[in-house]
């Protein structure tokens, strides 16, 4: 029986499972190509132009332009920490190492959990960087940003307001809140965002296409695509290891991922709805940040952790339904992979 | 032997890659700064991943540069030479004297040891499907012993091997390693042995001494101290910085067998270790096995070579069918199982035969080209050979020579092999 102390990886074990994903020349150079590169080029390419003509081109950060390079740096990230994952669960195997490690007497759930931090800190500095260069092009290099949030009719209204606010600010100004919003009735009364009363989804709307982001939302998106990235690492692995094969668990996740998910969270399937709610992109979509979700138009909003709530084409999951769905994930598919690497013949 | 000549290859540090440039000017653009900017993040991110690290350059010199065997350890014996023990009798009276087959290593015991066995198996079964690939397995190997593992390819070697180490699980019997119950007190029990089982197989993409610091960061202890005493032990030094994708297929086997080395093994455990390697390589390897044994541990070699075996092993095992035939030292099973024969050189050797066949102490006599064939019963100890010898020279015929023809391991293989293959 294995017990707790001997499940811990140390610290040499973790730094050489690092090792001898590092070294896969071919693996990557793939995590560099979807990560960093396009990142990397787009903005670089901006910069460029901006810099040898800049009467031509504008600068490399535009309202937006964080949310869609934000949005794209999770999806081909998801998609490169799937790669890595599926790869980590199977190159002890494929390569005929795992005998040779099972035979040292180390705990195998030790030789699991080991790869965990081993693949993270692959992803994660990637996808760091990559986010990085994003923001600080958005802070540095944007257009200058205006004084207030434009509405309708060229009325303005203070920026960064949270709903609170927005409505202390339209009891003061009940005229300019009506022609802003278009609302006779003034915006001041009970409100809720999945009602249908979308009067601050469009202030905010506005406002993310019109502001960058400023520094704790960045923080929250950052957050927000890493946790994305490691998921897809987790259940890549717990899925490669249990399988044992790499491109199988490699297709499989990626086709679920790009074909299955897109479909569950932009159609409401009747009878099926909480069937779609099980599946974590679902849940990490209706989790996405409000800065993503308005300016790239996927969905609603709400106020959980993360500020945001995407997939809104199916009716919203409650916050801890949402946490509830990715933890299982993360739960259930880590401990099949670590259940197979145990009990699996050497 | 050849004389020593390692070199360490130094780990070769790949040159420094010249990131960025000058620094822009006055009059350049913020968004240039934000260009050389990202060049340095990139570049120092593959910096630390290393990605762009260069090929090693270590001469590719597979040179394989085995510790000398200890001095007290005697040469094995030529391939030439015939298993059973020669002796020329002197041509007069004098009585004839038959040498022992040398053995390495004292005489292997199989009572009860005070230290108990290396290996204990009682009732071992694996059964896959309906097949039984070990089947009801008792083995014993005694502490300290070179034992060898011999059976025909399908024979369940390699399952037993697997069953033992806990790579599988067994479907029935007991089983320990020097003396710790497996698989309850398997950790324990692997900490202090060294396996090779099946092909040795490794990282390809990594060099041979990563792959050992993977295998020692595994194993843990001091076991990452020794990845350089082993890489040395194995001769393995000049390449450990090649990947292991360069590797023969006899430098994986010495790569395996550096990775057995890592963990100080009281108990080394060789699947088919002379497997691809040619026959510079299979000297080199048994040099290496019989070295180690030398030192007090215990080895166990799994093999379909009996000549290997019968030339690395002080006992063996027989197996065929999942089923262990005969286990126990070597010289005994040879001497018990196969009948042996006596070449007399003599002058008279019709006179010899009957007076042998009068005397009733042979199995039977037969005239040959070079003179009188004596069939020794079963078991006949070495005194029936003076006794011969005393018989005739006291009849008065001259003896010239009197030379045993044991069975060899590989004769007595195949008997054994074969009646159990006739078996319904």
């Amino acid at each position: 029986m294995t017990s707790l102390a001997d499940a811990i990886p140390s610290w040499p074990l973790i730094a050489t499972r690092h090792l001898e994903l590092r070294k896969r020349r071919g693996l990557m150079i793939v995590v560099g190509v979807v990560t960093i590169a396009p990142t990397l080029l787009i903005l670089g390419l901006r910069l460029a132009f901006h810099l040898f003509d800049p009467a031509h081109y504008g600068p490399a950060g535009y309202p937006g332009q964080f949310a869609t390079m934000a949005s794209l740096q999770a999806g081909l990230g998801l998609i490169v920490a799937i790669v890595v994952g599926a790869t980590a669960g199977t190159s002890d195997l494929n390569d005929g190492m795992f005998r040779h490690l099972v035979i040292t007497g180390r705990s195998r759930l030790a030789l699991y959990l080991a790869r965990i931090p081993a693949g993270l800190a692959i992803l994660l500095p990637a996808v760091a960087l990559a986010f990085t260069m994003l923001c600080l092009v958005t802070s540095y290099e944007s257009v200058p940003q205006p004084a207030a949030v434009v509405m309708n009719d060229n009325v303005s209204i203070p920026a960064h307001l949270g709903q609170a606010q927005l409505q202390t600010w339209a009891r003061q100004h009940p005229r300019q809140a009506a022609v802003a919003f278009q609302s006779p009735a003034g915006i001041t009364g009970p409100r809720s965002v999945s009602g249908g009363d979308t009067h601050y989804a469009d202030y905010l709307t506005n406002e993310v296409t019109q502001f960058e982001p400023p520094v704790n939302e960045m923080a929250k998106v950052g957050l927000w695509v890493e946790l994305e990235v490691g998921i897809g690492f987790l259940v890549g692995l717990g899925l490669g290891s249990l399988t044992g094969q790499r491109a199988v668990s490699s297709i499989l996740l990626l086709g679920f991922e790009l074909i299955v998910t897109p479909i569950l969270a932009s159609v409401a399937i009747p009878y099926f709805l909480d069937g779609q709610r099980l599946d974590f992109g679902v849940a990490m979509d209706q989790l996405r940040p409000v800065w993503l979700v308005a300016s790239t138009d996927v969905g609603g909003l709400g106020n959980v952790v993360f500020g945001g709530q995407g997939a809104a084409r199916i009716p919203p999951m409650p916050t801890w339904a949402m946490i509830s769905v990715i933890a299982g994930w993360i739960v259930v598919w880590s401990a099949l992979g670590a259940w197979r690497m145990m009990t699996r013949d050497a | 032997m050849s004389a020593m000549n390692v070199i360490d290859a130094q780990a070769l540090a790949p040159p420094a890659r010249a990131v960025g440039g000058p620094a822009g000017g006055a009059g350049l653009h913020n968004g240039g700064v934000f260009v050389l900017a990202l060049l340095v993040l990139v570049g120092g991110y593959f910096a630390v991943t290393r990605i762009g690290r260069g090929r090693r350059s270590a001469p590719k010199d597979e040179t394989w540069v085995p510790r000398e065997p200890p001095p007290e350890r005697p040469t094995p014996s030529p391939p030439s030479e015939p298993p059973g023990a020669t002796a020329v009798a002197p041509a007069t009276a004098a009585p004839a004297t038959v040498a022992p087959v040398p053995r390495r290593r004292p005489a292997v015991s199989f009572d009860r040891p005070a230290a108990g066995w290396a290996v204990e198996a009682h009732g071992l079964t694996k059964r896959f499907g309906a097949n039984v690939a070990v089947n009801g397995v008792e083995l014993c190997v005694p502490r300290g012993s070179a034992f060898g593992y011999l059976g025909p390819n399908g024979a369940g070697k390699t399952t037993l091997i697997r069953t033992l180490l806990g790579l599988t699980r067994a479907d029935g019997g007991t089983m320990s390693l020097l003396g710790f119950p497996v698989p309850a007190e398997r950790k324990q029990a692997l900490a202090r042995v060294g396996a090779i089982v099946d092909e040795p197989r490794f990282h390809q993409h990594l060099t041979g001494r990563d792959n050992l610091r993977l295998l020692a960061a595994a194993r843990g202890g001091g076991a990452s101290d020794r990845i350089e005493s082993s890489l040395q032990r194995v001769g393995l030094t000049q390449r450990a910085g090649d990947k292991v994708a360069s590797y023969s297929m006899g430098m994986r086997q010495r790569l395996g067998v550096a990775s057995c080395l890592l963990g100080e093994p009281e108990l080394l455990i060789l699947d088919e270790p002379m497997n691809g390697l040619d026959p510079a390589g299979m000297h080199e390897m048994r040099t290496m096995i019989t070295s180690l044994a030398d030192e007090g541990r215990t080895v166990v070699l799994s093999s379909h070579l009996l000549d290997e075996v019968e030339r690395t092993c002080d006992a063996l095992a027989i197996v065929d069918r999942g089923r262990i035939i005969r286990q126990g030292p070597i010289d005994e099973l040879i001497r018990t199982a196969g009948a042996s024969s006596l070449q007399v050189d003599c002058a008279d050797p019709a006179l010899a035969a009957r007076l042998i066949d009068e005397a009733g102490i042979a199995a039977g006599t037969s005239r040959t080209d070079a003179g009188l064939t004596i069939t020794l019963p079963a078991g006949a100890s070495r005194e029936l050979i003076a006794d011969v010898n005393r018989r005739l020279v006291t009849a008065g015929i001259p003896v010239y020579g009197l030379q045993e023809v044991r069975a060899s391991l590989e004769d007595w293989f195949l008997s054994v092999t074969t009646r159990l293959g006739e078996q319904p």
